[in-house]
């Protein structure tokens, strides 16, 4: 489900339950592509070759917030665990901070929780085989 | 065959050593007997209490060479187990000795993975010894009211794959951190008449590591070498121990610690409650650090932490210790340095308070992107926070650097209060003005920071602040009165005017906001406008030539990711009014030059020729910077049914008038292009 049509679903829900007789169509763009972004999406494609072997041997996992979540971190040397501790809480920051530009760009910073939702859900369906993904509270191998 | 004799002593309470004397008195009865009639004895010796160890209905059966020593509870320290059987394969009963060998142990009907040997002698002495498959050992030895327990490479799990079952609370800590580790060592405890109970403890634990499930607590290759003595009193006992980490290292999530720290600490234990009343840690990186503590014995539990740092070198606490915990995201881009002094005190597991001093402190951040990034120091001063109290703290700042920017010295002063901060008016020197925060309050929410403040900037020379920002120098001067500002987790708006004096005009920038500002996305966007500069003065300060005249400028919607433009709508168009317009030969053909190769520019070549500065009636130009490419047209009403643009409409004499042809135009090109422009080392494609 992309975002428009989760905002769209929202919104005549809202305005159903509002009393409203007419939908409401917003439209919103994920693949927006300010500077921002790009930038934010650059430097998430430099720490991904990184981030790849934690994923697959199950240490980190895509957590149904958007972010990436130590799942396991007894699968990292001891000596590099908090360097991937780092390394996670550096990719969080920059998927906020990406959650807040997408919605910024869509002129709607309000929808940055909807933003987060929807990308939870599309790093999920991506996930490649054997990756660890977060549905329901508990960890899923893909 | 005769019946056995039976002794009873069931309900009686005595001490450690009544036990040998018991059974030392059946011997006694047995070898009485004549040995050849007698090859079956039972025992029952009824109940053993000590403060330390107490035994239920405990009884021996031997026949033939064998033996089996029953006991219903045994109850050690605050741990029982139930329906205990030792059963010799090689008993043997003299006068004087009772002996167990190669026996099976076994508890509630399970026999454990180990053999035993038990001696027990008339002097009131006695041995048991266990030997693990691995070849580990471990020996009791009870002599006059005194135990002594002696490891000898004595393998942690395997000693759990004995007492496994046996008691919950062992069993979850097995499960939850999964220790293993051998022991060496030894661990006295005695009573002697009056005198009060006295343990002692010397062992090493090596090849030792554990790991939660989650891995965010564990440890490897760990040695620690552990001794104390603990004294009983009425309530408990008075304790103090020496405990040193030799080997291997650790992850406590977040922090990665390796061997080294030795603590030595004296306490009590009273009612369940581990209090440790005086320690001393030693640490590299601290002069010198006491800590206090009160730990629940069962849960593990912190009722109370107190930490007393003296001489802390920040510069080895900072990147293992500080930055992992306030910003793990940007611990690699953290520095640190100078002395920290510090108390730390935690109640019931939750942060109460921190009071820190410094003196000498640096703190640096580079930029996320590289850069000069941000620094301060030296820093000195008191920072404090209380749980549920508002504190003040005060910080002298010696100076600091903003990118290329350099800051004076300043103080801070701010009070906070749970998770809110409110900062005192400040005024911090740059270059010759200053930034002066009116007032800021900032409160930390789980989605960030956020607050309002209000800030302006004294007068700062253009010509300070452009070399130091290594660009053309100017006139002039930059000033702000930004009344309002607001931090959101992710922006800071600056409401108010940015108002630059320079060329004899002005440059007003409003609607100014940073966005993101710690990440690699930082960017700033704000509203520009220029008013009646100087065309002599900015064409001489970019050595593009010379005109004489005044433009306006609008910048829209300008942003700035990494202090490069990213996003504009540009227009410079002359300033209304009457004034000389002239336009030199040279800043002709850079106009020309900044359209590029291929001839975006027509002027009239013969002219150009003659004529040093040509005569013009209005000059204008917009860019509308997009994704890397600007759109641009020429002065309005300019278009020419050629497609080209005009950028200078000549006027008076001579005239000539300069076309753009190229309307859109590669921003990074275009930049070069006017580097190169100013580098004077242009020679414009003319047609």
């Amino acid at each position: 489900m992309n975002l428009s049509m989760v905002l769209t679903r929202w919104c005549v829900l809202l305005c159903l339950a509002l009393g409203g007789m007419s939908a409401v169509h917003a439209q919103g763009n994920l693949e927006i592509d300010t500077p921002a972004v790009s930038a934010l999406r650059q430097s998430m494609q430099q720490r991904h070759a990184q981030l790849a072997p934690l994923y697959a041997a199950g240490a980190i996992g895509l957590a149904a917030d958007g972010s990436v979540a130590l799942r396991d971190a007894s699968a990292i040397p001891l000596a590099q665990r908090a360097q991937a501790n780092s390394l996670l809480a550096a990719e969080n920051a920059d998927r906020a901070a990406l959650y807040r530009e997408i919605a910024r760009a869509n002129g709607r910073p309000e929808w940055e929780a909807d933003v987060r939702r929807t990308f939870a859900q599309r790093w999920i369906d991506r996930a490649q085989p054997g990756w660890y993904v977060q549905q329901g509270g508990n960890w899923v191998r893909k | 065959m005769s019946s056995p004799p039976e002794l009873s002593r069931r309900g009686t309470v005595c001490r450690g050593r009544q036990l040998i004397l018991f059974l030392l008195s059946a011997a006694v009865l047995w070898s009485l007997a004549p040995a050849a009639a007698v090859d079956r004895l039972a025992l029952r010796l009824g109940d053993l209490a000590s403060p330390m160890l107490a035994l239920q209905r405990l009884s021996l059966e031997y026949e033939s060479g064998a033996a089996v020593l029953r006991v219903d509870r045994l109850r050690l320290g605050q741990r029982q187990w139930r329906d205990l059987a030792l059963r010799c394969s090689h008993a043997t009963l003299t006068f004087d000795a009772v002996h167990c060998g190669a026996a099976r142990l076994s508890v509630a009907g399970r026999v454990l993975p180990l053999v035993a040997e038990l001696e027990l002698a008339g002097d009131g002495r006695g041995e048991l010894g266990l030997t693990f498959a691995d070849g580990g050992r471990l020996g009791l030895t009870f002599e006059g009211g005194a135990l002594r327990a002696r490891a000898d490479r004595l393998a942690l799990d395997k000693l759990h794959a004995v007492l496994a079952g046996l008691d919950a609370d062992i069993d979850t800590l097995f499960e939850r951190f999964r220790p293993v580790a051998t022991l060496d060592g030894e661990l006295r405890w005695g009573a002697d008449g009056n005198s009060p109970a006295r343990v002692s403890i010397d062992v090493r634990l090596f090849d030792a590591g554990f790991g939660s499930a989650d891995g965010l607590q564990a440890g490897e290759s760990l040695e620690l070498a552990i001794s104390g003595t603990a004294r009983a009193l009425d309530d408990g006992w008075a304790w103090q121990g020496e405990v040193e980490w030799r080997h291997g290292a650790a992850y406590l999530h977040p922090l990665y610690l390796e061997a080294g720290p030795s603590v030595r600490a004296q306490g009590r234990l009273q009612g369940g409650v581990v209090v440790v009343e005086r320690s001393e840690v030693a640490l590299e990186g601290v002069g010198r650090l006491d800590a206090s503590a009160r730990v629940e014995l069962d849960t593990a539990a912190v009722l109370e932490l107190e930490l007393e740092l003296t001489n802390a070198d920040l510069g080895v606490l900072g990147p293992r210790w500080i930055a992992p915990l306030i910003a793990p995201a940007s611990a690699d881009r953290m520095y640190f340095g100078g002395q920290l002094d510090g108390l730390l005190r935690l109640q019931d597991g939750v942060l109460a308070q921190i009071d820190a001093r410094l003196e000498g402190a640096g703190f640096g951040f580079v930029g996320a992107a590289g850069g000069g990034g941000f620094a301060l120091g030296p820093v000195g001063g008191t920072l404090a926070w209380h749980a549920g109290a508002s504190t003040s703290s005060r910080l002298r700042i010696g100076g600091g650097q903003w990118e290329r920017i350099a800051l004076g010295s300043f103080e801070l002063e701010a009070s906070l209060d749970g998770r809110s901060l409110s900062l005192a008016p400040a005024r911090l020197p740059v270059l010759d003005g200053a930034l002066v925060i009116e007032h800021l309050t900032l409160a930390h929410t789980d989605a960030g920071w956020q607050g309002v403040g209000g800030v302006v900037i004294e007068p700062v020379s253009m010509p300070l602040l452009t070399e130091a920002l290594e660009m053309p120098r100017m006139g002039g001067v930059l000033a702000a009165s930004l009344p309002d500002v607001r931090v959101s987790p992710g922006e800071i708006t600056l409401n108010g005017a940015l108002v630059v004096s320079v060329f004899d005009g002005y440059l007003q920038a409003t609607g100014l906001r940073l966005v993101e500002p710690f990440g690699v996305a930082s960017h700033l966007s704000a509203d520009i406008e220029g008013r009646r500069l100087d065309l002599s003065q900015l064409t001489d300060t970019f050595s593009f030539g010379s005109v004489t005249g005044f433009v306006d400028l609008s910048l829209a919607g300008l942003e700035l990711l990494r202090w490069r433009p990213v996003a504009f709508d540009a227009r410079i168009s002359s300033s209304p009014g009457r004034y000389p317009r002239r336009i030199s030969q040279r800043a002709v053909q850079n106009i020309s030059a900044l359209g590029g190769g291929g001839a975006m520019a027509a002027v009239q070549r013969s002219l150009l020729g003659i004529f040093d500065t040509f005569g013009y009636r209005e000059l204008g130009l917009t860019c509308r910077l997009r994704a890397g490419v600007c759109m641009m047209d020429g002065v309005e009403g300019g278009a020419r049914a050629d497609g080209g643009f005009v950028i200078v409409r000549g006027g008076g004499v001579p005239a000539l008038d300069v076309i753009g042809y190229n309307r859109r135009v590669n921003w990074n090109e275009l930049v070069e292009r006017l580097q190169r422009v100013m580098a004077d080392n242009v020679s414009p494609e003319l047609r």
